[in-house]
């Protein structure tokens, strides 16, 4: 039983960070209807913009948001807006093999870019941490995560629920005629939802970056937690996926515990296709 | 008229066939590697159109047959002395019981999801096959044929599969199954009102993909001669499937022949600057998907109204 509290603990935190690494992924799914093959690539994307203010500015990482989400803002809204709109139709797949395509040239256009070696996000807060009783200590940034995760969700909620373009989103998601007959742009709100969700990508990247070593490669992995995120908590739900995220981590988090660190990620992998084959709607999904 | 269009049509395919089965015999060693590669990658592409084109299957972990059909030859003929070609086959039959596993998890899901299931089972693989003691972890397994084996054999067994897999999407879709198909791909669920076993016949095309691409892998490792999960596993493999399909023309017998082509040649052109090629790929499938989403050969085929290989039958 030694150090399970910890475990337990860490995998709560870690939860959050993979929340706001799917909420992205989840909104554009639940409002566009696309997946978003490159979400991963455009999250580490950011990490490398901060990587490269960071070194430049010789600031700290967290305060490189500030420039890194109205950046990320405008990247998904011209993404959308000039690419994606393009091909959005009745079928599904035209739109996932366009985001595919960005995303593999993302990659390599990082990889040209920033070269193949591992980079990470220093900062003063990677070996902070601080002790709850005898056995049981916090890591700080872990909990940084885990409330900026929180901040970015609710945030989220109360710009869809609460202002106009919100409610102008979330009415071209249920009825896209209606909505233009009531004179909502739809083009222009589709790319407004998938800057907000870029946005959102670039403060995990940030996250993300601040926490692991990244590389030009390293997209695909975050997007395959993004995957799992959504589908085990229902997808278009925040409440699903923030409760997706903490049922990932700690799945991923107690399967290290129990069969060895390099099963980490399989133990994940399996409970995702449990879900998957035995409610494919997700936890917390409707349907 | 037709008649003799017709006729004139097979000559030249017939004699295409015949000019590409003999490469080794005219050709130069350059050719030959070149030529087997292209044999290669038209087999594995031509099985991810017959999933994707055909069946309305997006298959992103094709990587999972590639994988395991590589495993199966290296295994059997490194720690079991058994012949390679053997090893070949059944490296086609595990990848069709793997597919089958599979379909118990993600033939519950449509469309999207069915794409993230297919790249979660192949992801976990790499993990698992990384992890795994009996395959020597991540660091890979050498391939030990045991006779020796000549680049004329591996040739010659490449374009059976590379020319097998044009032949046997051919034949496919002029079949029962192929017409279930692609009455199907216009509207499924006025077919299977019709009586066509939507279920089953997606099934089927799952389990020939996976048993063609297992075969197709296994040819190219023992090519390779090393295989290694990081590699095996990668989604690159469906990556590069997925562009040459798209700019070929996706849905038509010819378009991953074409698509395949441009690949080889774009890759061997640029083979020091493997992200260049990538980064080209990546950017002439997007203009595709914009300009003209049925490929270069579904388009022109659309212009012209000449199909090389029409599955219809006259």
């Amino acid at each position: 039983m030694e150090g399970l509290a910890q475990d337990i603990l860490n995998g709560l935190l870690l939860g959050g960070l993979y929340a706001v690494v799917a909420i992205g992924l989840s909104t554009i799914f639940g409002i566009v209807r696309l997946v978003n093959l490159a979400h991963g690539d455009l999250m580490i994307l950011a990490s490398y913009l901060s990587l490269f203010m960071v070194s430049a500015l010789g600031v700290s990482p967290l305060l490189t948001l500030v420039a890194i989400m109205p950046i990320m803002f405008a990247v998904g809204y011209i993404l959308q807006r000039f690419l994606l709109n393009r091909v959005l139709g009745e079928e599904m797949e035209p739109p996932l093999l366009v985001a595919f395509g960005v995303s593999i040239i993302l990659q390599n256009l990082m990889l040209m870019t920033f070269t193949p070696d591992a980079r990470s996000l220093m900062s003063n807060l990677s070996l902070m941490t601080f002790s709850l009783g005898r056995n049981l200590s916090v890591p700080v940034l872990y909990l940084i995560n885990f409330f900026i995760a929180l901040a970015v969700i609710a945030g989220q909620h109360y710009f869809l629920q609460n202002t106009y373009m919100g409610r102008g989103i979330r009415a071209a998601s249920d009825d896209k005629y209606a909505a233009q007959l009531m004179g909502i742009n739809t083009q222009n709100t589709y790319a407004v939802a998938m800057g907000i969700a870029i946005m959102t990508a670039g403060v995990a990247g940030v996250l993300v970056g601040m926490t692991f070593t990244f590389y030009p490669h390293s997209g695909p992995q975050y997007l395959i937690i993004a995957f799992g995120v959504v589908v085990i908590g229902g997808l278009g739900s925040m409440k699903g996926t923030f409760v997706g995220g903490l049922i990932l981590a700690l799945a991923q988090i107690l399967g290290a515990r129990v069969f060895g660190p390099g099963y980490q990620l399989l133990c994940g992998y399996v409970v995702l296709l449990i879900v998957l084959a035995v409610r494919p709607q997700g936890i917390l999904g409707r349907g | 008229m037709t008649n003799r269009f017709t006729r004139i049509k097979w000559t030249i395919l017939a004699a295409l066939t015949v000019g590409l089965g003999t490469v080794p015999v005219w050709g130069s060693e350059y050719a030959m590697l070149f030529f087997m590669l292209f044999c290669i990658y038209l087999a594995l592409a031509q099985m991810w159109n017959l999933l994707a084109g055909y069946s309305g299957l997006i298959s992103l972990g094709q990587q999972s047959f590639v994988g395991l059909g590589g495993y199966t030859v290296a295994v059997l003929s490194s720690y079991y002395g058994i012949n390679i070609w053997i090893g070949v086959v059944l490296g086609g039959l595990a990848s069709v019981l793997l597919a089958l596993l599979m379909s118990l998890f993600i033939f519950r899901m449509k469309g999207v999801y069915f794409a993230i299931g297919t790249w979660i089972f192949a992801e976990a693989l790499l993990v698992w096959f990384s992890n795994w003691a009996y395959v020597k972890y991540g660091s890979g397994l050498f391939i030990k044929p045991t006779n020796d084996l000549s680049m004329e054999a591996i040739y010659y067994a490449a374009f059976v599969v590379g020319a097998g897999s044009v032949a046997l999407v051919y034949m496919l879709l002029r079949s029962r199954l192929g017409l279930g198909l692609m009455a199907m791909r216009d509207d499924d669920q006025v077919s299977e009102t019709l009586g066509v076993d939507v279920f089953r016949s997606k099934l089927y095309c799952f389990l020939i993909s996976a048993f063609v691409t297992g075969i197709t892998a296994g040819i190219f490792y023992v090519f390779q001669i090393f295989i290694q999960p990081y590699k095996a596993f990668a989604i690159d493999w469906t990556v590069k499937l997925v562009f040459m399909v798209i700019i070929g023309g996706i849905g038509t017998i010819e378009g991953p022949i074409l698509g395949a082509l441009i690949y080889i040649v774009l890759s061997q052109f640029l083979a020091e600057y493997f992200s260049v090629s990538m980064l080209i790929l990546g950017a002439i499938a997007i203009v595709v998907i914009l300009v003209a989403p049925k490929g270069i050969m579904g388009t022109l085929q659309e212009k012209l109204g000449f199909e090389i290989l029409s599955p219809r039958r006259n």
